[in-house]
């Protein structure tokens, strides 16, 4: 490989995360167009001794987008570089964007399982920190990569090998830069998107069957006056045809990439916990019963109540466990710490599993019994990374700390 | 024929934080009631004002010709949601004249209604 001397890119800007809550001043910011160009950024930022941290679209809330050394946005290697529509596969590269995977994806027959509720993040990131949809069958976006290439500490390119797949499927660019994921994918398909108004008491009830039924469910409960938005999403013909209680406000037919994730303009900041889903309805009524008693007076946001499928990811966020996952929000421009600090004890309690890329105050102390392969992937990390390159001082309090 | 007005007041807004009873139904809130009589869709932005910071806003709220819609404001939350239990004031722009009435539930003690015409400012 070619190192060329100039390979890093001072910065005096700072950057902000998407929602603005979290603003960091990397001394270098990077964007390479090929895997030639990535490398030489991560050999470069190891010899000076400098942390490398991917960005992706910057939608993260937790710390883990931000570093003071070398901050890389993969925004230049994108798109759909190789797929086989009868194995189901594509290689996609690492910086596409959801929204656009999805449209690229669907014009040559293929789609995603799943889709969150927002689409803008990049797949690496997307993957790299277990974002999800919701479906009770339905497992997280990590599970969809089996292979790819990715940058390791020493520079070299190398290939995402099944050795690796269940640490790298929710490692959050600590194991190496990734630059092309590998993913498994469905021949694209159509879904009916239904969205029902009800309250907390009319619905939740039924909702164990409706997760059942419905290919994908969730519930947004609004806590300003215990209403509730039910959204199912199933193959035309299939699904809930009427709700008890509820009442039919949207109807939608399209493709998958189309009617998965809705766009969002209003900015917020958010919490979520993943939750075991036999506990998922009692940890949710407790959420509600203190907001509603102690923070009803700043907070009108909704909460979002979703379903995941378990799967082997070692920093999975549903590793092992069907799982529920329970999502606070707060408007960008409002105090959010002392609602979401207080709401935090409760999914504690509950065995709850922060989301990576979300608010939350735990450190490797409080995770690692929170996940049966935390050793090995520590393990695996400093095999792969042993200086540390890819580890900032966040990520350090996050994966690395010795309890 | 159009009647009411473009621009509309209420100065003595005030959610009582506290509510008793079954919810949805018994939830305190303050709500504006917006009629418009027009032959064209309203386009309506609120402006809330509070005591000891700047207004927050705009609201945008559509209202479709001939219909009525009311818009409780504890639900708003774009472009944030408004704090409980304090007092602020609204101001309601439309583009075109539209009929604005404000109302109360309280139901902190017991159950109360209160409601007043918002006051026309043009």
């Amino acid at each position: 490989m070619n190192i060329r001397p100039e390979t890093l890119h001072p910065n005096r800007a700072e950057m902000a995360n998407w929602s603005g809550s979290l603003v960091f001043r990397p001394r270098f910011l990077e964007a390479p167009r090929n895997e030639d160009e990535a490398a030489a950024i991560v050999h470069q930022a190891a010899r000076r001794g400098l942390k490398v941290r991917p960005t992706g679209r910057l939608h993260s809330s937790s710390p883990i987008i931000a570093t003071d050394d070398v901050a890389v946005s993969m925004r230049n290697m994108k798109g759909v570089f190789e797929h086989d529509t009868e194995e189901r596969w594509a290689l996609v590269g690492a910086g596409t964007p959801l929204d656009e995977m999805g449209r690229d994806l669907n014009d040559i027959g293929l789609a995603t399982h799943n889709l969150g509720d927002i689409n803008v993040q990049t797949v690496v990131g997307a993957v790299s920190t277990c974002t999800h949809g919701s479906g009770r069958r339905l497992t997280n976006l990590a599970t969809m990569l089996i292979g790819g290439r990715m940058i390791t500490a020493d520079g070299d390119v190398r290939d995402i090998g099944s050795d690796i797949i269940p640490a790298a499927r929710a490692s959050m660019g600590t194991l190496g830069m990734f630059t092309a994921l590998k993913l498994r994918l469905l021949p694209r398909y159509r879904l009916r998107r239904r969205e029902w108004c009800t309250t907390l008491d009319a619905c939740f009830g039924q909702l164990e069957e409706l997760s059942c039924r419905c290919r994908n469910l969730d519930m947004y409960w609004y806590p300003r006056s215990d209403r509730v938005k039910l959204r199912t999403l199933d193959p035309p013909g299939e699904g809930q045809e009427r709700i008890g209680g509820a009442k039919l406000v949207l109807e939608r037919e399209g493709w998958s990439s189309e009617v998965l994730s809705r766009k969002r303009v209003l900015r917020f900041d958010e919490m979520e916990y993943a939750v075991p889903i036999e506990a998922g309805p009692e940890c949710f009524l407790e959420v509600r019963k203190r907001i509603m008693e102690r923070h009803r007076r700043a907070v009108g946001w909704r909460v979002l109540y979703r379903y995941v499928a378990a799967d082997d990811a070692y920093l999975s966020t549903a590793h092992g466990r069907d799982t529920v996952t329970i999502s606070l929000h707060q408007n960008n421009t409002l105090p959010y710490g002392e609602y979401f600090d207080d709401i935090e004890r409760i999914f504690l309690r509950y065995g709850g599993r922060p989301h990576w890329g979300k608010k939350h105050n735990l450190g490797a102390e409080e995770l690692e019994p929170l996940y049966p392969q935390w050793a090995e992937f520590r393990r695996l990390r400093r095999k792969l990374d042993p200086e540390g390159v890819f580890l900032t001082d966040y990520m350090s309090t996050l994966l690395e700390e010795e309890g | 024929m159009t009647e009411g007005s473009r621009t509309w007041a209420v100065p003595g807004g005030r959610v009582p934080e506290g509510s008793t009873g079954a919810e949805p139904e018994n939830t305190s809130y303050d709500m504006l009631c917006l009629l418009n009589t027009g032959r064209e869709d309203a386009s309506i932005s609120i402006w809330l004002y509070y005591e000891d910071k700047l207004p927050v806003g705009p609201y945008p709220i559509e209202v479709k010709a001939e219909r009525v819609r009311h818009v409780r404001l504890n639900d708003l939350i774009d472009p944030e949601a408004m704090p409980l239990g304090i007092e602020y004031g609204i101001l309601v722009r439309s583009s075109v004249p539209i009929a604005v009435q404000y109302w109360r539930q309280d139901t902190s003690r017991g159950k109360a209604i209160a409601t007043a015409m918002a006051m026309p400012l043009d």
